[in-house]
């Protein structure tokens, strides 16, 4: 098992790919970021918000972790080393979670970057650390189940491209979920409105990034991870059995 | 030992694989024949716990690879048609990886890497990415890839497909050294390979096996009569009656003239050819006819697989149902029956 994390690290650190991600992931904080300062008003004290910039990077990053995982097992399948893994002693379930532990490792790698930006915004002025911590949190949960989400759609395809593009318009679509679940449409039936809210995740992530951690929000990531990655095991196994 | 009973495979409603039984023993070579599409690829990816099987049952010196994969698979070394290799790893890299992935022990893994490396001479790409490698070096990759750990069971899917002459000889040479203490089935549609490594063949073709043999039997049994060459020095027409007349020849099939007075022909015999063969000698010596070159023309496996392959399926009448079962060994044959 440790043998599959440790060659899909490699395959992401001695190829330029996690520094490009990570770059690229940089690049956008450093946008945002800066245009949150560029557009404070000119008043005596300069106030502005680490999670506002989390909230904003959301929409950016749903670009950015689909090409993180879209190779995870579209890559396996086209070169045709997905019969390798499945022929060795090894579980199909431990190839997912070695798989899912290496593009969670990535992540963590991509985000420790952004560390910089509240440091250098503490050596010159107040962090409010409790509500950058929880944004942190809410950051890394929503991007650990999203990954999830990124993996189950690569073992869906053998094309990496297109698992990244059906991997950001899912992603798109649960991130703006909870604004189409509150349109004047949608509120007309509440019931409906309900099921869409249960998927919502961007609503959680608000919480978090006030600085609450609920509960409810905790299990809403992990379950929601857990059920992709079981769900991604089952379309490896199913395709196993119709493969034609 | 590798049991195989009544394997089945659908894709679909597309039969790939239509109930197969065979047992691969200990310290044997089993090749496996048969044309583009017949279901070799298939079924090795079964045996392998590759693909789950529709129906049937695939056990590893006992265990069964759809209850306990874990087990069953540790005992396979496995090559795909396609050299699983990871384009942007180094051969070195790709290998250690793979004997990690084979749980040898971490103490272990540096020795096991040479020791294949060095088996199938890759030693000096070891250090080159794999995307740069030719297709005989990424086939050679790929099994020695099978190689680590030293499994008890290798199957080998079309091993020496895309390597050169001289690599050919020293991959056959290899799988042979194997037999010693391994059990290895080889799928291949080249004739003269599986004629030359292996003791027993299986020949498929659309998914049913036509013939589970050894080579010899199968020559014997499929080839058809012998038909002897025989070179004389004299006139036509005496040898021609005294050949005709010996006991045992069939029929005279062509008669060409090399040079004057010197004529070829070719006869089919009917009956044990070393017998034929000396009366045929002595009678033409007593004729006064001089011999300069005299023989036999072995019916070869290309033949027998041909006549096969093309044999159909089902059978339409009860000779034909005769026919089949005759050559045909009893595991192969009670499959038939039961079918029937």
């Amino acid at each position: 098992m440790f043998s599959i994390y440790k060659k899909e690290l490699q395959s992401f650190f001695y190829t330029p790919f996690a520094y490009a991600i990570t770059a690229l992931f940089l690049f956008l904080f450093t946008y945002v970021f800066g245009s949150a300062i560029a557009g404070l008003e000119d008043t005596s004290t300069l106030v502005f918000s680490f999670t506002e910039v989390f909230y904003n990077i959301l929409f950016y990053f749903i670009f950015l972790l689909p090409i993180l995982t879209m190779r995870t097992f579209a890559d396996e399948r086209k070169f045709g080393t997905e019969v390798l893994l499945m022929t060795s002693p090894v579980s199909v379930m431990k190839i997912v979670i070695s798989k899912f532990l290496a593009n969670v490792t990535v992540f963590i790698f991509m985000i420790a970057g952004s560390v910089l930006f509240p440091i250098i915004t503490a050596a010159n002025g107040t962090v409010v650390m409790s509500q950058l911590i929880c944004a942190y949190i809410g950051f890394f949960s929503w991007g650990v189940m999203f990954i999830a989400l990124g993996m189950l759609i690569s073992s869906f395809t053998e094309s990496s491209v297109l698992a990244a593009i059906i991997g950001e318009v899912m992603m798109f679509v649960l991130l703006f979920i909870d604004d189409f679940a509150y349109t004047a449409f949608i509120s007309q039936y509440p019931k409906l409105q309900n099921v869409l809210l249960a998927f919502a995740a961007q609503s959680r992530f608000t919480y978090f990034s006030q600085g609450f951690i609920r509960l409810s929000d905790i299990i809403f990531f992990i379950s929601g991870t857990i059920v992709l990655l079981a769900w991604t095991y089952i379309s490896i196994e199913k395709r196993r059995w119709n493969r034609g | 030992m590798i049991t195989i009973e009544n394997l089945t495979k659908y894709y679909g409603s597309n039969r790939a694989v239509n109930n197969i039984s065979f047992t691969i023993n200990d310290n044997e070579i089993l090749g496996f024949l048969g044309p583009n599409g017949a279901g070799k690829s298939t079924t090795m990816n079964m045996i392998a716990g590759y693909l789950p099987m529709t129906e049937g049952v695939v056990k590893i010196d006992g265990v069964d690879i759809s209850q306990e994969p874990v087990k069953a698979k540790k005992n396979i070394g496995y090559l795909p048609e396609i050299p699983p290799v990871y384009p942007d790893m180094k051969v070195k890299e790709y290998l250690s990886f793979c004997a990690g992935l084979k749980q040898i022990p971490r103490g272990k893994r540096k020795d096991e890497v040479e020791r294949v490396s060095k088996l199938l001479k890759i030693e000096d790409v070891s250090g080159k990415l794999i995307r740069n490698l030719s297709k005989g070096y990424k086939q050679r990759v790929g099994f020695a890839q099978a190689l680590l750990g030293d499994p008890k069971f290798l199957i080998l899917d079309e091993p020496t497909v895309g390597l050169d002459p001289n690599q050919v000889m020293e991959v056959r040479s290899i799988i042979k050294d194997l037999k010693k203490d391994h059990s290895v089935i080889f799928s291949s549609h080249i004739l003269s390979e599986v004629s030359e490594v292996c003791s027993r063949v299986i020949i498929i073709n659309k998914g049913d096996i036509r013939a589970i043999d050894t080579i010899e039997h199968l020559e014997s049994t499929f080839g058809g009569s012998l038909v002897l060459h025989i070179r004389v020095k004299g006139s036509k027409t005496v040898s021609a009656s005294v050949i005709e007349l010996t006991k045992g020849v069939k029929e005279i099939l062509s008669i060409d003239e090399i040079a004057a007075d010197e004529y070829e022909f070719a006869v089919r015999l009917d009956g044990d050819a070393d017998e034929i063969r000396t009366s045929l000698m002595s009678e033409l010596m007593q004729n006064k006819i001089n011999i300069v070159e005299i023989f036999t023309e072995r019916p070869n496996l290309e033949n027998v697989f041909i006549e096969l392959i093309n044999r159909p399926a089902r059978k339409t009448s009860l000779e034909g149902l005769l026919d089949e079962i005759v050559p045909v060994d009893s595991s192969a044959e009670s499959s038939k029956k039961e079918e029937n």
